[in-house]
């Protein structure tokens, strides 16, 4: 089993904190759902977990199964099991999807023991597949041109290649109609297991209802304000993230969205 | 320009053309040229500064070839091939390979000395003669003078070859030598077929390069060129690529900027008759501190003809590319179509990169256009690649060759895009 901890993490952007000291513990084999009105710190938490440059942690410490994460690189990182699927990918000329997912595959693996081809290629196969994209998504070039479905699509389509200890799916359903959140959801649903882990970070909780989680957190005003079980996202629904903060005498700095 | 020289260059010059038997109008043209190179101007290329560079030495041009030169080096061709194919090293011609098919539908395919003896005509009729002239500037002036070895293609009328002709040109600077190399490639009448062309250095003297490579291509003709240029970090060099296409006429050029020293180099293609096509695709990196600055023009003289460039280039280090890139449509070229793209992507805070489209247009029934852009690696898209667990070094990497790879992709041959890639790999890893 793995873990993936965060304690009392503070994280500022151009010197504005935006996260005041988050606590949560990723166990494989869980998946984790953080929700929390717009501008509260969900992609915030997801990038310092990653390593953005632009996100400066100022407090506290991201560990994984003990290792200090803060003191890798962002490839050291993902080579170290982290992954994360972002909002807005980059689209990068040049370079086929396939090439740059053989490439992520064969960095984790020593020279001589990459992948061969025609093992590469019957794996992705099989995931273009099971995420409904047709075979020539692999040889377009990275993201160029994608639809905002189709990126969303290829962020997971990299996350079945690459298998990750720890994924963290950020707002991987926004701007996704019903058939494509439900490839989606397969897609990580096909990856749950012993020794998978995801942290899937959400406005609503339609996605909920394809990925059920095993663990509900709700984020307010930088800090997880709640934490519970299904049943707390279909709450959410219902009172809204304003009820919510009522209840817990929070105020919500950011709008809601 | 001073030329650099010994006292007896005159005698030499003489005694060279006379030792290779060449005709008597080559000794006029390199005499004339000779006593012209002083009084002539460099080329003018755009925001590069290249006067105090060693381009006008014109010391051991002639000197006496040796055994020696050899001894220790070996090229081999593959034997089983099919292909035509030339090998010089410095002043030697090492390889001569013409399929026996080629040599009866009448192709040459030889040394320029060797041509100038036995087909002194053909060589005559376009030997700086419709594409570069002798007195254009001082280093035109100085080859025409000192051209101390070369080739002739030549294809003859209703020819079509499949296979690429190919030529390899090892720069011989185990000793003191300027390497003056003439390519002349003449496509007659309606003929089509595939040339590739590759520049090295052996060895580490610090010389001086200056190559023509000419292309004249008769009503009808079909050429797709290319050329892989990687010359040493000790050569000084000036390359000319120039294309004169008559009607119809179609060049295609890929060519591969790839030199490891400080080189100026102008890729031309004059559009001189109705519809004429040229394509000039060309990619290029310059690393360390070496400068590499490229001119690349397009002029439509002919009416409905079409010139487009595409360039794209990489500098690392304090390394310094400059791309300019030239449409020049004269009057009377109604219909006619200049496009050109040119980026530079810069790679460190110290890499200068440069591109100054310049679009020239004195018609009106005609279109132009131009993209342009130096810029540095976008950071996110390097924390992306990184995020999946690739290197910062091999990030890099695939950022350089998937900007590369958009203009190789265009590249016709798959062999030479290949060839291109590889050269890519092996510059990235250095
Ligand atoms: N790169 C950035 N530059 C400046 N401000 C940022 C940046 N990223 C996030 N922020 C700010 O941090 C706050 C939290 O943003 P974010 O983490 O994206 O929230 P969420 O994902 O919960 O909607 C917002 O006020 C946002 O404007
Ligand atoms: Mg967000």
């Amino acid at each position: 089993m793995s873990v993936l901890e965060i304690k009392g993490l503070h994280v500022s952007v151009e010197g504005k904190e935006i996260l005041k000291g988050v606590d949560l513990v990723l166990k494989t084999g869980e998946v984790h759902a953080v929700m929390g009105p717009n501008g509260t710190g969900k992609s915030t938490l997801s990038a310092a977990v990653m390593g953005h440059p632009s996100y400066t942690v100022t407090q506290g410490e991201i560990l994984l199964d003990g290792e200090n994460v803060l003191e890798m690189e962002v490839d050291e990182r993902a080579r170290a099991g982290l992954f994360l699927a972002v909002q807005y990918p980059s689209e990068i000329a040049g370079i086929t999807n396939a090439e740059f997912m053989r490439a992520a595959i064969n960095a984790r693996r020593d020279d001589e023991d990459k992948m061969p081809v025609m093992q590469f290629i019957r794996k992705l196969d099989e995931k273009l597949a099971l995420l409904d994209m047709p075979e020539e998504m692999a040889e377009r070039y990275l993201n160029e041109g994608f639809s905002g479905g189709e990126k969303k699509r290829n962020e997971i389509l990299q996350l079945m290649m690459i298998e990750p200890t720890f994924a963290i799916l950020d707002e991987i359903d926004s701007g996704l109609d019903i058939d494509a959140l439900q490839v989606v959801a397969k897609g990580v649903n096909a990856m749950r297991g012993e020794g998978f882990g995801a942290m899937i970070i959400t406005h609503y909780q339609r996605l909920l209802n394809y990925i059920v989680p095993d663990v509900v957190h709700i984020m307010m005003g930088g800090k997880i304000a709640l934490t519970g079980g299904p049943e707390l996202a279909q709450r959410l629904e219902k009172e809204g993230y304003k009820g919510i903060s009522e209840e817990l005498g929070l105020q919500i700095e950011a709008a809601e969205g | 320009m001073k030329l650099n020289k010994q006292t007896t260059v005159l005698d030499d010059l003489t005694a060279f053309s006379k030792h290779k038997n060449e005709p008597d109008w080559m000794l006029q043209l390199r005499m004339q040229a000779l006593s012209k190179i002083e009084a002539l101007p460099l080329p003018n290329i755009e925001r590069v500064q290249f006067d105090r560079w060693p381009l006008l030495e014109a010391e051991q041009a002639f000197q006496a070839m040796s055994a020696d030169d050899l001894e220790g080096v070996s090229f081999q061709i593959d034997e089983k091939s099919e292909q035509a194919a030339v090998i010089q090293f410095g002043q030697h011609t090492v390889i001569e390979k013409l399929p026996e098919s080629y040599r009866q539908q009448g192709v040459i395919f030889t040394d320029i000395f060797t041509a100038l003896k036995d087909y002194p005509d053909l060589v005559k009729e376009a030997y700086m003669q419709l594409a570069v002239q002798p007195d254009e500037d001082c280093l035109t002036a100085f080859h025409a003078a000192f051209m101390n070895s070369g080739v002739f293609l030549y294809v003859p009328k209703d020819v079509h070859l499949t296979e690429p002709l190919e030529a390899h040109f090892f720069q011989n600077s185990r000793i003191k030598e300027p390497f003056v190399k003439h390519v002349l490639i003449y496509a007659d009448t309606n003929s089509s077929f595939s040339y590739v062309e590759k520049f090295e250095t052996l060895f580490h003297e610090p010389n001086t390069a200056n190559c023509i490579i000419e292309v004249v291509a008769k009503p009808g003709a079909e050429v797709k060129f290319s050329a892989v240029d990687q010359l040493g970090e000790n050569t000084t060099a000036y390359f000319n690529r120039r294309g004169h296409l008559m009607h119809h006429a179609h060049v295609d050029w890929a060519l591969g900027v790839m030199n490891n020293g400080n080189v100026i180099a102008d890729f031309d293609a004059d559009l001189v008759e109705e519809g004429a096509h040229s394509e000039i695709k060309a990619i290029a990196i310059s690393m360390g501190r070496q400068i590499q600055a490229i001119d690349t023009r397009v002029t439509n003289i002919g009416r409905h003809s079409i010139g487009h460039i595409l360039q794209h280039g990489v500098v690392r280090e304090q390394a310094t590319l400059t791309f300019n890139g030239i449409g020049h449509i004269l009057k009377g070229a109604s219909g006619a179509d200049a496009q050109q793209e040119s980026r530079v992507l810069m790679l460190s805070d110290k890499a200068r990169g440069d591109v100054n489209p310049i679009l020239l247009i004195d018609e009106h029934d005609v279109t132009a256009g131009h993209a342009a852009s130096a810029g540095r690696v976008d950071p996110e898209e390097m924390y992306y690649l990184m995020s999946r667990g690739i290197s910062k070094e091999e990030a890099e990497r695939l950022v350089i060759r998937g900007f590369l790879g958009s203009v190789i992709k265009a590249v016709p041959l798959k062999g030479v895009r290949e060839e291109l890639i590889e050269t890519i790999e092996r510059k990235l890893i250095e």
